[in-house]
C-alpha cells in the first residue's frame, strides 16, 4: 500500500470573506465554519477562535488536538467511519497542513483526563503546539443532549473542521511530499533484521461509564483480538484518539513518530514488518491470550526478529505490554519496550512495574506526571477560568495566579507515539 | 558586573577544626570567624566568589549522641550569619562525622532553603543517610585528595546557587547531573531535554541488542527482595481475618484525606457503617481515578467481599471478621511509602491478635 502525504506550511491565519490558502495565508470565512460545524444539530452553537504563538491565551476542556488533513483523490474518505464512509485508510493521496492544528474543547464533560494548551511562556517552550497556529473549536450542546452522544458531536466537529481546512489549500503549491510505501507480501528477503511494532492502542481502564469510545474505524476496541494493520492505516485516519483519556491526540496518531521512525530505518538497518495492535485487559486470562496471540502474530505470520511495543495511558497497561513481550522473548523474538515514569522522588528500580531478565531493553517516555507551574493566562478559551485543573485533586482553577499540574495535563509536552525529545534520568 | 560575592558557612569536627583528637570528640558547638583548617583550602578555591565568614566546630561524638537536637543547635548557632551556602566536611570515611555532616546540611537546607553541600567516601554511612535529602560529593576514603574534593563541593555548590535555568531539565530546576558534578545519585527521577525522539532511542536499541552490541537501558528492573510468607493457619474456624483493600473505598467526606494519586495515607473503618448487613450500601465514597468505580458504589462488597466473610463467619469457616476494614487509596502508589503503610497495617493487626488478612485490588 502506497500513501503519499503533501504538507503545506501555513505561516498566518486571517479571517476573511471566504476560506482558501494563498501564499501560505490561511483565509477563513468563520460564519461559513460554523454552518458547517452547526449542521449536526446536536450543536447549538460554536466559538471559534484563531491562536497564535505568544498570546497569552491558555486553551482548556481539550477534547482532541487534529492536523487539518484531507484525502486529495476522488475516491478518498476522510478519517473513515467518523465522517467517511468505510475504506481503507492509507492509500493515494493526503494533504496535510503544517504549523497549524485543530483544538476542539468540551467544556461539559465531566472527567479529570482532558489537557489545556498555554501558548506563552513555559507551557508554549515545552509543548510542540507552541509554536503553532491553531483554530479553536469550542461547541455547546443543544438542549437535551446526553453527555456521550455530545461527546461523540465533539469529535465530529473538530474533525470537519481539520478537513474543511485542509480542503482550502486546493491548488496552493506542495512544500513537502512524503511517501509511505510498504508492501508486506513482496519483502524481498534482506540482511536486516525484520522487525515489527506491538501497538498497544487502547487501556479500558478509564473507560468513562465503562463505556469505550470508538477510535479504529469508528468502532471502540475494548475486546479487540490481536489484529493486523497495516502502518499506514495508523496515519492516514483510521485511528484516532478516544473522548476519554487526555494526552493522546489525533495530531499525535496522524504523525506516529515510532511508524514514522520504522519507514525511515526501513532499509537501512531494519526491515519493517508490519503491525500488530491490541489492548489492555482488565482480566488476567484476557491479558493472556492477547500476549499469546500478539506474539504469534508477530512471529509466525509476521516472521519478525525482533519487535518494538508501546503503551500509551495507565499503570496498568504495563504489565500487559511486558506479558506480550515475554510471551515474544519466549519465542526468540528479541524485544524492546517502552514505559513511563509516575515518581519525582523515588529511584527508577521502584518504579517499574515488571521484573522479567528478558525484558532488558527499556526506554521511557519521560514521567509525564513531574510537576509543571504555569503562570496565568489573560484569557481563557474553551471554558472559564474557573475551570478545575486535577493534579492529585480538583482544588486549582486555570484563572489561579499559577497551577502546578502533572507534564501529562499540558497538551503536546509528552508524545505516547514517541515524538517527544525527553527522557527521565536518575539523578 | 559585580557577581555577589556568597557568605559562606563551614561546618567540620573537633579534628579538622583544630580543637584536638578524639578526646576533644565530646566538645559542643563552637563558632570561629572566618576559615579553619581545611576551611582555608575551600577559602583559597571559593577566591572572589564567597567568603568563609564563619565555622562552625562540634565534636562527633556530642553530634553522634543526639543528631536532632544537634542538628537544631548547629543550626540555630549559624543562621544569624544569613548565609547564602553551608559547605560541610569533608568526612571522607569518617562515620560519626559523615552522618553529622549529613544531619546539619539537611536541617539549614531545610530551615533556610539555601544549598548544603557535604562530601564522603562512598562507604560513610552517612552516604545512604541523608543521600536522598542533599548532595553528597563522593570523596577518597582519606584526605589524600582534599583540595580535589573540596574543589568538586566548591564546584557543584556555586552551580546550585546560581540562578541559572537548568535548559537541559523539563523542570528548569538548577541542580546539575550526579555523574558532572560527582555527587552520590539521589534516588529521585528528572526528565532532560535529549537529543533523539523517544521512537528514535527504541528503534536505536533494538537494533543494537539484535545484533548483539551493547545498550543500556533507561529503566532499571526493581531488587528482586526475599519475603519468607508466614505459616499457614491451623484453626482457621477459631481465626480472626481483617480486610485490606488499596481500591480507594472510604467513608463519605474522605475524612482521612485520601489522595487520588500518589496517596500517603491508610485508615481502618467500621465494616458495619460501609457496609450495613442487609440494609443497603453504606455512606462512603471511592478516592480512586484509575477505574470505572459505578459497580463498586453500587455494591462495595464488589471491592471487598464483606459479604461473602460474614457467610463465612455465620458457617464456621472463619472465626470473626475483624470489625475494622483497612483501606487506602494505591494508584502511581509511592514504593517505600507502600511498604512502609503495609508495614503499619500488619503492625496494628498483629498487635490486635488477628491472624490473617485479605488483600482485595481492582
Amino acid at each position: 500500500m502506497r500513501l503519499q502525504i503533501e504538507s503545506i506550511d501555513i505561516e498566518d491565519i486571517q479571517v476573511g470573506s471566504t476560506t482558501a490558502v494563498s501564499d501560505h495565508t490561511l483565509s477563513l470565512n468563520l460564519k461559513e465554519l460554523e454552518e458547517h460545524i452547526l449542521e449536526d444539530t446536536r450543536i447549538s452553537s460554536v466559538e471559534l477562535n484563531v491562536v497564535s504563538p505568544g498570546d497569552r491565551v491558555r486553551i482548556v476542556n481539550i477534547a482532541d488536538i487534529i492536523q487539518p488533513r484531507c484525502k486529495i483523490d476522488a475516491d478518498g474518505e476522510d478519517f473513515p467511519g467518523w465522517l467517511g464512509r468505510l475504506t481503507t485508510a492509507g492509500k493515494g493521496r493526503t494533504r496535510s497542513l503544517r504549523g497549524i492544528a485543530v483544538v476542539v474543547s468540551n467544556s461539559y464533560a465531566t472527567k479529570a483526563s482532558d489537557t489545556i494548551l498555554d501558548m506563552y511562556g513555559k507551557g508554549a517552550r515545552i509543548s510542540k503546539y507552541g509554536t503553532m497556529k491553531h483554530l479553536s473549536v469550542h461547541p455547546h450542546p443543544s438542549e437535551g443532549i446526553e453527555e456521550r452522544d455530545f461527546e461523540h458531536a465533539v469529535k465530529v466537529a473538530g474533525l470537519k473542521t481539520a478537513v474543511y481546512l485542509a480542503k482550502a489549500a486546493e491548488g496552493h503549491p506542495v512544500d513537502q511530499t512524503e511517501v509511505f510505501e510498504l508492501s508486506l507480501p513482496d519483502q524481498k528477503q534482506s540482511n536486516f533484521p525484520k522487525v515489527a511494532y506491538y501497538f498497544m492502542i487502547h487501556t479500558p481502564q478509564h473507560d468513562y461509564q465503562g463505556i469505550a469510545d470508538p477510535i479504529l474505524y469508528g468502532t471502540t476496541v475494548t475486546n479487540l483480538m490481536p489484529t493486523i494493520v497495516h502502518p499506514n492505516e495508523v496515519l492516514d485516519g483510521a485511528v484516532v484518539s478516544p473522548h476519554t483519556m487526555g494526552g493522546l491526540d489525533t495530531y499525535e496518531l496522524q504523525n506516529h513518530a515510532l511508524i514514522t521512525e520504522l519507514y525511515k530505518r526501513n532499509g537501512k538497518d531494519i526491515t519493517f514488518a508490519g503491525i500488530v495492535t491490541g489492548v489492555a485487559n482488565m482480566e488476567e486470562v484476557n491479558r493472556q491470550r492477547t500476549a499469546m496471540m500478539a506474539a504469534s502474530l508477530i512471529s509466525n505470520v509476521l516472521g519478525a526478529d525482533g519487535a518494538v511495543l508501546t503503551k500509551e495511558h495507565g499503570g496498568m497497561p504495563h504489565v500487559d505490554l511486558a506479558l506480550v513481550a515475554e510471551a515474544c522473548e519466549a519465542l526468540g523474538i528479541k524485544t524492546a519496550l517502552w514505559v513511563h515514569l509516575s515518581h519525582s522522588d523515588t529511584p527508577l528500580s521502584d518504579q517499574l512495574l515488571f521484573s522479567s531478565d528478558s525484558l532488558d531493553a527499556i526506554v521511557n517516555v519521560g514521567q509525564s506526571l513531574e510537576k509543571i507551574r504555569l503562570p496565568k493566562a489573560d484569557t481563557v478559551i474553551g471554558g472559564g477560568e474557573d475551570v478545575r485543573v486535577f493534579y492529585t485533586d480538583f482544588s486549582q482553577k486555570v484563572g489561579d495566579e499559577y497551577i502546578e499540574i502533572a507534564g501529562a495535563t499540558l497538551a503536546g509536552a509528552y508524545d505516547y507515539t514517541g515524538g517527544s525529545r525527553i527522557m527521565a534520568v536518575e539523578y | 558586573m559585580n557577581p555577589k560575592k556568597f557568605r559562606v558557612i563551614h561546618y567540620v569536627n573537633e579534628f579538622f577544626g583544630q580543637e584536638g583528637g578524639e578526646e576533644k570528640a565530646d566538645m559542643q558547638f563552637l563558632v570561629k570567624e572566618g576559615p579553619v583548617g581545611p576551611g582555608l583550602a575551600l577559602q583559597k578555591i571559593l577566591g572572589d566568589r564567597g567568603e568563609v565568614v564563619a565555622t562552625l566546630i562540634c565534636g562527633d561524638n556530642y553530634f553522634a549522641e543526639h543528631i536532632d537536637s544537634a542538628a537544631e543547635e548547629g543550626f540555630n548557632r549559624i543562621s544569624s550569619y544569613a548565609p547564602d551556602i553551608l559547605f560541610a566536611g569533608p568526612a571522607f570515611e569518617a562515620g560519626r562525622y559523615g552522618v553529622s555532616c549529613g544531619a546539619l546540611c539537611k536541617k539549614v537546607h531545610d530551615e533556610l532553603g539555601i544549598p548544603a553541600v557535604t562530601g564522603m567516601y562512598e562507604e560513610n554511612p552517612g552516604v545512604d543517610i541523608y543521600r536522598k535529602d542533599i548532595q553528597i560529593c563522593k570523596t577518597d576514603r582519606s584526605a589524600a585528595k582534599m583540595v580535589q574534593d573540596i574543589t568538586n563541593m566548591v564546584t557543584l555548590g556555586l552551580k546550585l546557587l546560581s540562578d541559572e535555568e537548568d535548559t537541559r531539565l523539563v523542570s528548569g530546576e538548577n541542580i546539575g547531573r550526579p555523574s558532572e558534578y560527582g555527587y552520590f545519585p539521589r534516588g529521585i527521577v528528572r526528565n532532560e531535554f535529549v537529543e533523539k525522539t523517544t521512537a528514535e532511542r527504541l528503534v536505536d536499541m533494538l537494533v543494537a541488542k539484535l545484533k548483539g552490541e551493547p545498550f543500556v537501558s533507561e529503566a532499571q528492573m526493581p531488587e528482586p527482595v526475599d519475603i519468607t510468607p508466614a505459616s499457614p493457619i491451623k484453626e482457621m474456624g477459631s481465626a480472626e481475618i481483617a480486610l485490606i483493600s488499596d481500591g480507594g473505598l472510604v467513608p463519605k467526606g474522605n475524612p482521612d484525606g485520601f489522595k487520588m494519586r500518589a496517596n500517603l495515607v491508610w485508615a481502618g473503618y467500621d465494616v458495619e457503617k460501609l457496609f450495613p448487613d442487609g440494609a443497603g450500601p453504606g455512606e462512603f465514597e471511592i478516592m480512586h481515578p484509575g477505574y470505572y468505580t459505578v459497580h463498586v458504589l453500587d455494591d462495595p462488597s464488589r471491592l471487598v467481599p464483606v459479604d461473602v466473610m460474614r457467610d463465612l463467619e455465620r458457617e464456621g469457616v472463619i472465626g470473626r471478621l475483624h470489625p475494622l476494614f483497612y483501606s487506602t487509596t494505591g494508584n502511581a502508589g509511592i514504593h517505600k511509602r507502600c511498604q512502609e503503610m503495609g508495614q503499619e497495617i500488619a503492625e496494628e493487626l498483629k498487635e490486635k491478635g488477628i491472624q490473617g488478612a485479605l488483600l482485595t485490588s481492582t
